[in-house]
């Protein structure tokens, strides 16, 4: 019942321009009870004077068209919905004139895309789900046509909180992480020991050992190709994966694919995310075949971004949509359910002993940046591809 | 003696207007929906294959065939046609690089596929595979329809209905089952562990276990097109060469053999067009190392490198079309030697212990296999959603309640996606079946037009999924641009619907017509004489006889509706307009379980409706068999 | 009054001509009988009667309607096949029922009324609840009857009926058709490849081969006077002699040099049937062939006496076949005994041999 009260507490708060604090305390409070001390985190305290600033300008009336990938809709998590609901609730709570609309695109951004080539109209005003590569796809593809604005950060109050390794090095600054991954090794440790090194893997006690993905269409394996450039070189990740390959590197389809594979035991490690035990945490496996391992004392960045679709007629709900997902709640609820890291620094966001207990990150991100992807990114894969294929 | 030759006149005339125009409405409209979803959309995509900034070149067809990566040592042949002697040796090499040596799993041996030891590129390697596909799935299924067209046993019809099941799979799920079922630690091993084997066939040898999937698949469409056939041997033919002295193995080689040949070889083709595009299954279980040409239209159509996926996309076709236009010249070489309609007598299976002939141990022995490889996955995957890390749980079915009763209006709700399963599939099956039916009495006839004509119905199984589904993205879904002021767009149930007949009709077709085919021209010009106009004596006198064939076809429509994903996401957006494997795909997170379990609904509820199908079916035709 | 009229109809498959110019009249209540060897075209000309194959040329009236461009259906014919066509999946009570879907039953009986009337006009009566496949061929071929019969139509036409039955069987149903026939004095074209069957239940009879009407007349005149030298041979044995034209006698008395003898006929020249002047036209020495039938071939016979060698005989009860060869010339005689040696001396009357070509 005190809940109950409190919601409608907050309603009529935002009205008068108090929102900001008050839902962030009302978030916090409800997703986790256990931890009330969260609520006293700066977020709350520095939003409420900014954003009284921003609506007094903005138009936040009408309904923000939303879009994203199915599984932040539909996804089902142990204990926790997909965020596309909860974020959607707690918009619509904090800006009541507002309306969240999701659409899931059948090809993903690859649809927009070409739907700008070909002047069909993109139905949206905002795109969750960004990653570097999709902005240099972009950019091949529809030359001086744009997909995204570029983004005007001073309109994001919390902006400021994204951690700085998961800028986009976009020159055209079109995104804004929103959460992120780390690429690493998941293995069994009673099978084999972690590697310390990528030239590890091409040695004889990681024979036949190590599962990975293809790099064409799935992150994790485009994001262990990308990390192994990173390391060698584009002159040299060939000469590296020739010696992989050697090892009996096994490269399937998808994630699913490799993860299911090393589950059912065929191999005892796999590339994975660094977020493994929080599974295995939940679901009470044995921790032994869930170790963490990050080679080099690396592991690949993977930022997911948001970012405006450029012809939007809903800018400024745009703008406060992304803002109000770098909320401290909103960046503990996506981490949690779709189990990555939060993009806003620590004292942002509060997470659960469940998941900062298990999560892991690399002491040392790799990622390749926007320049570094541009003009070269299919033509590593297209390479990358047939040297496996050829195998 | 001249009299009116109509009933009550009014009535008559209405029903005379319809009979009279319902074939060319069936054709106009079988037309239309063929120029709109699969002639248009496609054809805008393989024109791209054709051109270079615009001017027309076959350059990227050139490109493909010098590229060693696609065509392997052939390359060199193309590139200078001229050099004969390199080139004999070439050829050599690469059809000599194929091979099939025998392995053993503890002390069974089996076939192991040998890869190519020479370069076949990935056009070698993809019919490769395909080939071995298609004699694993014609090994395995024939035998199912020499048991469910010849023996009497309990459960035989819904055994028969259920056969297509494994068609319909989403690739996740079978793909999850086979790992669950014959991966280091699934069920299989939890068997042969207790005898001391241990198997490792995904390790030892990925290509086997690839063509196991494909025989997973396409066994049961081998088997359900010949179980056909099989029923429809005349008993009498057999009669009469065992009374003529031949023994029963050389009446069998001698009478049924040739009836059953041109069914047998359609399945065989179906099976080898499938596979030559197998692109998911081959990826989750084989991996990367055996690509198939499939795998790079999708790399291609990924990367938005559209004229390089229409490219390969249109050699795929080709490839797939020749092999069916040979095929239906051979059926039309053969067509005739059926007869549709007659009883079938079946022996019992096991009347009694004494009737344990070397015969029946056989196929006690092949049902073990068949056991094996169809029921492992399938159980395994019915394992899986009710199981967790720590044991037996019913979270993931709780899961799909939950989410019947909270979810949101954007979600994907269990009910809701059954509700449209069954709803396409049934209008796919109302769509497809009178599509190719009309197709296949347009087509019949001989000669070699109407065998490219006949060639290009099957157009729908020749053209690459991803292609498709490009097409229909940037075709209809987008819109295409007409004279003047108009735009052709079509999305919504409707165009669902009509994707999925357009997939599923040449399944009728290739069934219905043969069947057609052996009808005797007389019987349709004896109604005719009668009064008949064609359209009622097909719905009178042929359909009734070839019954067996319409309802195959009509279980295929009715299968490949329940089973399409890729159309079904892209025409229907809407999340409330999603099927079960769309919600299997959906409620995929990062815990298999809940895909698991609605996949098993997905099985459950998809038997069910083949049964209902088939009983239905078969009352309305009055067969029951 | 003519049933059924078809003027220069002609039938062609890509570039192979089926049907060439045909023209026939068939006369109401008429039994007329498309005969001719296999392939020559009768069965085309009766489908095309029926609406199942588009002449390519010419025209198809059933009385004084066009009935040219209108499908099977809209024609009123009743159609018997040789293989008798019986819907399998219907009762034989349905399979005669089934046209009066589309037609109401002539006299305005009720359908039931009518399909026990028809069974029982072929002997069927009691059979309507059996199924087909448990009938005898006769039975079936009965059955086809009954139904082609049902809703009354036009024109009945019937393509080989009796081909795929025994010979007893063939002789008893030719008669029971042709009473039921007679019975309802229904137009009825009948297509067969046996020309004794033809001479013994036609009304008239055509003669085709290869895709044209070689002769049309009642089967005496087909018989007796046939119009080519192809219905010579083909109707009936016959012995064709191959020779030159040699001269007229005053009293029109053909002369004929065949194998170096002379011979006199006097039986008349295809296609002059109207007197029997000789041809004008013909000069001596113009080729002509002579047929006379192997009846009228007489030991005791003084005209045309011809020397046979005789090289086979056969006992064929009221008399014996003789198989000879007469100067190079294979010849037949129907004698009442046989010959004492093997050669034989035989002459046939004037009167009984007739040209049946010029030329050539």
């Amino acid at each position: 019942m005190r809940r109950r009260r409190f919601l409608q507490a907050a309603g009529s708060a935002s009205a008068l321009g108090l929102a900001g604090c008050l839902v962030q305390d009302e978030g916090s409070t409800s997703t986790e009870p256990t931890t009330d001390d969260a609520t006293t985190s700066d977020d709350g305290a520095t939003s409420t004077t900014s954003e009284t600033t921003t609506e007094a300008t903005a138009d936040l009336a009408g309904t923000v068209r939303v879009a994203t990938y199915e599984s932040f809709l539909n996804a089902p998590s142990e204990s926790y919905d997909a965020p596309g609901k909860f974020v959607k609730e707690r918009f619509e709570e904090q800006y009541p004139e507002a309306t969240v609309e999701y659409t899931v695109p059948s090809n993903g951004l690859n649809e927009y895309i070409q739907r700008r080539k070909r002047g069909a109209s993109v139905d949206a005003d905002v795109y969750v789900g960004l990653n570097v590569d999709d902005l240099v796809r972009i950019d091949e593809n529809l030359g001086d046509k744009r997909l995204f604005e570029g983004l005007d950060r001073g309109r994001m109050e919390r902006a400021s909180h994204v951690r700085d390794e998961l800028e986009f090095g976009d020159p055209k600054g079109r995104a804004l992480a929103y959460d992120t991954g780390y690429i690493s090794l998941v293995y069994d440790e009673r099978d084999v020991d972690a590697p310390e090194t990528l030239d590890d893997l091409t040695t004889s006690p990681y024979k036949s050992k190590l599962l990975a993905q293809t790099a064409q269409g799935t992150d994790t394996g485009q994001a262990f190709l990308l990390w192994t450039i990173a390391e060698k070189g584009a002159d040299g990740y060939l000469d590296y994966w020739r010696d992989l390959l050697d090892n009996d590197v096994k490269v399937l389809g998808s994630w699913w694919d490799s993860y299911s594979a090393y589950l059912d035991d065929q191999r005892p490690m796999v590339v994975s995310y660094s977020t493994d035990q929080v599974y295995a945490n939940r679901d009470g496996q044995n921790m032994a075949k869930h170790q963490v391992g990050f080679p080099n004392d690396q592991g690949y960045a993977n930022p997911e971004g948001m970012g405006v679709i450029q012809g939007s007629d809903e800018v400024d709900l745009a703008y406060a949509f992304m803002d109000f997902v770098l909320r401290g709640d909103v960046q503990q609820t996506i981490a949690l359910s779709n189990v990555q890291f939060p993009a806003v620094t620590d004292e942002h966001v509060d997470l659960p002993a469940a998941f900062s207990d298990y999560a892991y990150r690399p002491e040392d991100p790799v990622s390749l940046g926007y320049d570094e992807l541009k003009g070269n990114l299919s033509g590593w894969v297209e390479d990358w591809s047939r040297l496996v294929a050829s195998n | 003696m001249s009299q009116s030759s109509t009933r009550s006149p009014s009535r008559a005339f209405v029903q005379r207007l319809v009979d009279e125009h319902a074939l060319a409405v069936g054709v106009g409209g079988t037309a239309v929906v063929l120029l709109l979803v699969l002639y248009v959309p496609v054809g805008v995509v393989f024109s791209e294959a054709f051109g270079v900034d615009g001017a027309p070149s076959v350059a990227r067809f050139a490109a493909v065939f010098t590229d060693d990566f696609y065509v392997g040592d052939l390359a060199g042949v193309l590139a200078s046609p001229l050099a004969f002697d390199a080139h004999a040796a070439a050829i050599a090499g690469f059809v000599g690089g194929f091979g099939v040596r025998v392995a053993t799993l503890g002390p069974i041996p089996y076939p192991a596929p040998v890869l190519p030891s020479v370069d076949t590129g990935l056009f070698g390697f993809t019919a490769w595979q395909a080939l071995l596909s298609t004699v694993a799935s014609v090994l395995v299924g024939l035998p199912a329809a020499y048991v469910l067209a010849t023996f009497e046993f309990r459960g035989r019809k819904t055994l028969r209905s259920i056969t297509i099941l494994p068609f319909v799979l989403p690739g996740i799920l079978v793909a999850a089952g086979f790992f669950a079922a014959f991966g280091e630690s699934g069920l299989l091993n939890d068997v042969l562990g207790v005898v001391g084997l241990h198997q490792s066939l995904l390790e030892t040898n990925p290509l086997f276990v690839v063509v196991l999937a494909h025989a997973f698949y396409n066994a049961p469409l081998v088997a359900r097109v010949t179980t056909g056939a099989w029923e429809s041997v005349d008993a009498r033919m057999v009669e009469t060469a065992r009374s003529l002295g031949a023994p029963r193995r050389r009446a069998f080689r001698d009478v049924v053999v040739p009836q059953l040949l041109p069914a047998v070889m359609a399945g065989a083709l179906l099976t080898y067009v499938f596979t030559f595009m197998t692109f998911p299954i081959v990826l989750a279980l084989g991996g990367l190392q055996l690509a198939t040409v499939e795998v790079w239209v999708y790399n291609a159509a990924q990367n938005l490198d559209v004229p390089t996926a229409a490219t390969l996309a249109v050699m795929e076709t080709a490839i797939s079309l020749a092999l069916t236009y040979a095929y239906l010249r051979y059926e039309a070489g053969r067509s005739g030697l059926g007869s549709a309609g007659v009883d079938v007598d079946r022996e019992r299976f096991l009347p009694d212990l004494s009737a344990l002939d070397a015969k029946r141990v056989a196929v006690l022995a092949y049902g073990a296999f068949a056991a094996v490889l169809f029921l492992a996955p399938l159980v395994a995957l019915l394992a899986e959603s009710v199981t967790d890390g720590t044991g037996f749980t019913l979270d993931n079915y709780a899961f799909l309640v939950q989410r019947q009763a909270t979810g949101a209006a954007f979600q994907t709700k269990p009910l809701d996606a059954i509700a449209n399963s069954l709803v396409f599939a049934t209008a796919t099956l109302l769509v497809a079946v009178p599509m190719g039916v009309v197709v296949a009495v347009v087509s019949s006839g001989r000669g070699r037009t109407r065998t490219v004509v006949d060639a290009l119905t099957m157009l729908p199984v020749a053209v690459s999924g991803i292609v498709f589904g490009v097409g229909l993205l940037t075709g209809l879904v987008f819109g295409i641009d007409l004279p003047g002021p108009y735009t052709l767009k079509v999305t919504g149930v409707v165009a669902v619907v009509a994707a999925h007949a357009v997939a599923a009709y040449p399944f009728v077709v290739r069934n219905v017509k043969p069947q057609l085919a052996a009808v005797d021209r007389s019987l349709v010009e004896s109604a005719r004489a009668l009064g008949a106009t064609r359209v009622r004596a097909l719905l009178d006198v042929q359909l009734p006889l070839v019954w067996p064939g319409v309802l195959a076809g009509g279980a295929f429509a009715f299968a490949i509706s329940m089973g399409e994903f890729d159309s079904t996401v892209i025409l229907a957006t809407q999340s409330s307009t999603a099927t079960m494997p769309v919600a299997v795909e959906r409620y995929l997170g990062r815990t298999l379980g809940p895909a698991m379990a609605m996949g098993s609904v997905l099985l459950v509820v998809t038997a069910a409706s083949f049964v209902a199908v088939d009983r239905l079916g078969g009352y309305l035709g009055g067969f029951d068999r | 009054m003519t049933a059924l009229t078809l003027d220069d109809v002609s039938v062609t498959y890509g570039s192979t001509t089926a049907l060439d110019s045909v023209s026939l009249s068939v006369r109401d209540g008429e039994f007329f009988t498309l005969v001719g060897p296999s392939g020559c075209g009768k069965t085309t000309t009766l489908r095309t009667i029926a609406g199942f194959e588009r002449p390519s040329a010419g025209r198809v009236r059933f009385g004084d309607r066009d009935v040219t461009g209108l499908p099977p259906e809209d024609r009123d014919v009743g159609v018997v096949f040789q293989n008798y066509a019986l819907f399998p999946h219907m009762t034989v009570g349905e399979n005669v029922a089934y046209g009066l879907n589309f037609a109401d039953p002539p006299g305005g009986v009720a359908d039931r009324e009518r399909v026990a009337e028809l069974l029982d006009l072929v002997d069927l009566s009691g059979f309507a609840d059996r199924d087909p496949e448990s009938l005898s061929g006769g039975q079936q071929q009965r059955v086809a009857l009954a139904r082609a019969l049902a809703p009354g139509p036009e024109v009945l036409l019937l393509d080989e009926p009796m081909s795929a039955l025994d010979a007893r069987l063939r002789e008893h149903l030719r008669r029971q058709v042709k009473r039921v026939q007679r019975e309802l004095d229904i137009t009825t074209v009948y297509v067969t490849h046996d020309q004794e069957e033809a001479l013994a239940v036609s009304d008239r009879l055509a003669v085709v081969n290869d895709g044209r009407i070689e002769q049309v007349g009642t089967p005496e005149q087909v018989y007796r006077e046939p119009a080519t030298r192809f219905v010579a041979g083909f109707v009936g044995e016959n012995n064709l002699l191959d020779g030159t034209f040699a001269g007229v006698d005053a009293d029109g008395t053909v002369r004929v040099r065949a194998n170096d003898v002379e011979l006199a006929v006097a039986g008349g020249v295809a296609g002059r049937e109207s007197g029997h002047g000789a041809p004008t036209s013909l000069a001596v020495g113009d080729h002509v062939t002579v047929s006379v039938r192997p009846a009228a071939l007489d030991p005791d016979e003084g005209a045309n006496r011809l020397e046979l060698a005789v090289t086979d005989t056969a006992f064929l009860g009221e008399r014996v076949r003789v198989d000879g060869d007469w100067r190079g010339t294979r010849v037949v005689a129907h004698l009442a005994d046989r010959p004492a040696s093997d050669t034989v001396e035989l002459g046939f009357a004037p009167e009984n041999a007739r040209i049946v070509a010029v030329g050539d």
